[in-house]
């Protein structure tokens, strides 16, 4: 790989990640879906982790399963995804009137967050995901109150869910698969968080929700329940993932943003968009919930500044006479 | 007060916010209030109060060793990744299988990079490679690495008995060969940015090594590869030689052309934040060895001072005793982790 001269690099040999011998005692354990299908895993949202930016918010769905006892090698990953929103911003001098709000999306996989290493250049994968979730903001924000005015979304993606289970031959990973639908599906619902935070016009706030038509059966392959659909698909616990959906949703006015489907779903289209549909639908109470709370605390630290109350950390700030 | 309370009755007062005055004038904002009898700074901190840290470890997955280290509004995220690079891989190895201590630096077996395009501040949007002062903090951190020796080239290798054959004959004797090194990619990304960015990052990779365990790994004389063992516990965790701790000063001082040297006033803030941080042209950072290290306890490892000629020998002496001070809040910190 060329040497990127802005960075310290990689030794000149060039390395490799380590490879695992299968361990002598212990067989692995393809992780199961334990919940029904259509409940969602349990979701963490908050708002304000970044107090130089105007709005920011982080989003994680901790693992579900735990750890398979003594091994190094997690058995499965969890998703973790903060966003921070930059704007508006009046546009540079050079930049043509634009009556509109412009916005810049920018999704990132940080190096650690998937099973192997990531660069630090945006690849196409990581572009294609700042298409979408631009897609799904695009529709929500009121753009034209906002003219000659610029707003970047910038998200980092600590890490990513993964795209099959590693212990399956030909193990799929890096991103680019299935993973890459939940991530979409947490990056609309982190971005929507961040922009209620920092005050941008929105019509509703949008939520991401993600379906999938899996197939499971037993491992040796004999036996077939047939496809099933499931909301919230963790791509681990399944052995096939026929087809996924993943929708930008706007519950109070039931319209869809964005939608973004892949696989051989046959008949089932409608169905499938319904569950992700559905999906969304129990993201936006979780966020709607951040937001509330972050409401209040905004609003219960306007009224003790108003009092010369105490903010934590940062001392009892004295006001003082400016002269000259 | 400000408030326009102390005028006059009947006076009109002109009382802002204190944030327009930090917005319109910065630097008498800050001024006026270090000039008092009891100097406080804009943020109400004391000019020598520094701020608490938190440090969590072994949140990411993927990664051997993680921290998250939170110093007041700045926040650093750090992963550790371990990879192999085979000896026969090297372009120039070493010349015997001596291990020196300047292995580790000669290979570049440490590979930290600090990100700060991700959107942590208004001035660090991303889209751009990584301007001046993320390459200076990442090579800062890399020749910080190196010249504290904080990891022995020992703990990195990957040995091998290699049996010492003739001829087909069976034989006893084994020659020790290192066939590989384990490299160790340090990834600092920076999540939210209010000044003083170097500490964090460093106390990020400090307890991010600390966390950072290896699996066990050996050579494969037939398959001619490295194989791991994904058993927990066989892994070790690195050894750190010491635990530098890291203190940055800033000095906001009103000189200025037009006055004259007697007249100029300035103040030593130590930990700077964002506000400060662009108000301050001198800042002074001291990395001093706690007294875990055998070699130097409470020594200094390394003295940064840039930017003006303000901090004297008298207030350099202050300032490495802050930062010996300070040590004891890290160190409760990074033993709590």
């Amino acid at each position: 790989m060329q040497a990127d001269r802005r960075r310290i690099n990689a030794p000149p040999g060039g390395t490799a990640p380590p490879v695992f011998a299968s361990p002598k005692n212990t067989t692995l354990k393809r992780p199961t879906r334990t919940r029904k299908p259509d409940e969602h895993r349990k979701l963490f949202l908050r708002t304000g982790v970044v107090p130089s930016a105007s709005g920011s918010a982080y989003y994680e769905i901790p693992p579900q399963t735990p750890q398979q006892q003594g091994l190094l090698v997690p058995a499965s990953s969890s998703l973790k995804i903060t966003c921070s929103v930059h704007g508006p911003r009046p546009l540079p001098r050079n930049a043509a009137f634009s009556p509109n709000l412009l916005l810049t999306t920018h999704v990132k996989f940080a190096p650690f967050a998937t099973r192997s290493r990531r660069g630090y250049v945006r690849d196409a994968g990581e572009r294609d995901l700042g298409m979408h979730l631009d897609t799904a903001l695009r529709g929500v924000i009121i753009g034209e109150r906002w003219p000659k005015s610029g707003c970047e979304v910038v998200i980092t993606v600590l890490e990513g869910e993964e795209d099959g289970w590693w212990g399956d031959a030909g193990g799929k990973d890096g991103g680019g698969g299935w993973g890459m639908m939940s991530v979409l599906a947490g990056c609309i619902t982190v971005a929507s968080a961040a922009l209620v935070d920092a005050g941008i016009d929105c019509v509703d706030m949008v939520s991401g929700g993600v379906a999938a038509l899996v197939c499971d059966g037993q491992d040796d392959g004999k036996t077939d329940r047939g496809a099933r659909m499931v909301l919230d698909p963790s791509p681990a616990e399944h052995r096939e993932i026929r087809a996924a959906c993943v929708v930008g949703y706007l519950q109070s006015r039931d319209e869809v943003t964005e939608m973004w489907m892949k696989g051989d779903v046959g008949t089932q289209v409608e169905a499938l968009l319904d569950e992700a549909v559905r999906a969304a639908s129990l993201t936006r109470s979780v966020l709607a919930e951040a937001l509330r709370e972050a409401v209040e605390l905004k609003m219960g630290a306007g009224l003790d500044d108003a009092n010369g109350g105490l903010k934590e950390d940062k001392g009892k700030k004295k006001d003082v006479v400016m002269s000259g | 007060m400000a408030n326009g309370a102390s005028t006059a009755p009947g006076g009109p007062g002109l009382s802002f916010p204190p944030e327009t005055f930090a917005k319109l004038s910065p630097g008498p904002f800050l001024h006026a209030h270090l000039k008092q009898q009891d100097p406080v700074r804009a943020n109400g901190r004391s000019p020598e109060q520094f701020r608490k840290p938190t440090i969590n470890t072994g949140s990411l997955t993927h990664s051997n060793g993680s921290a998250v280290v939170r110093v007041g509004d700045t926040a650093i995220v750090c992963g550790v990744r371990a990879e192999i690079l085979l000896a026969s891989d090297i372009p120039q190895p070493p010349k015997d299988d001596v291990e020196t201590d300047d292995l580790v630096e000669d290979l570049g077996l440490l590979v930290p990079n600090l990100e700060l395009s991700t959107g942590c501040s208004p001035a660090h949007l991303p889209g751009n490679a990584p301007g001046t002062l993320a390459q200076s903090l990442s090579y800062r951190i890399l020749s910080l690495l190196n010249s504290s020796n904080l990891i022995s080239p020992s703990d990195l290798s990957i040995q091998y008995a290699e049996p010492e054959a003739e001829e087909d004959q069976p034989t006893d004797e084994f020659k020790t060969v290192t066939k590989a090194y384990w490299t160790l990619y340090i990834d600092i990304l920076c999540i939210a940015l209010d000044g003083n960015a170097f500490d964090a990052a460093w106390a990020a990779v400090l307890a991010a090594l600390q966390n950072t365990s290896l699996p066990m790994a050996w050579w494969d004389p037939d398959r001619e590869a490295i194989f791991c063992s994904p058993l927990a516990s066989e892994a070790h965790k690195l050894q750190l030689n010491g635990l530098p701790i890291s203190s940055t000063f800033a000095v906001f001082s009103t000189a200025s052309p037009l006055k004259r040297r007697e007249d100029v006033e300035s103040w030593i803030l130590a930990d700077p934040d964002g506000f400060e941080e662009d108000l301050c042209r001198e800042t002074l950072t001291v990395v001093v060895a706690t007294e875990r290290s055998e070699q130097n306890p409470g020594g200094i490892i390394r003295l940064e001072k840039t930017g003006g000629a303000v901090i004297d020998r008298k207030l350099m002496q202050r300032c490495v005793r802050m930062a010996k001070n300070r040590c004891s809040d890290w160190d409760s910190a990074l033993r709590g982790c």
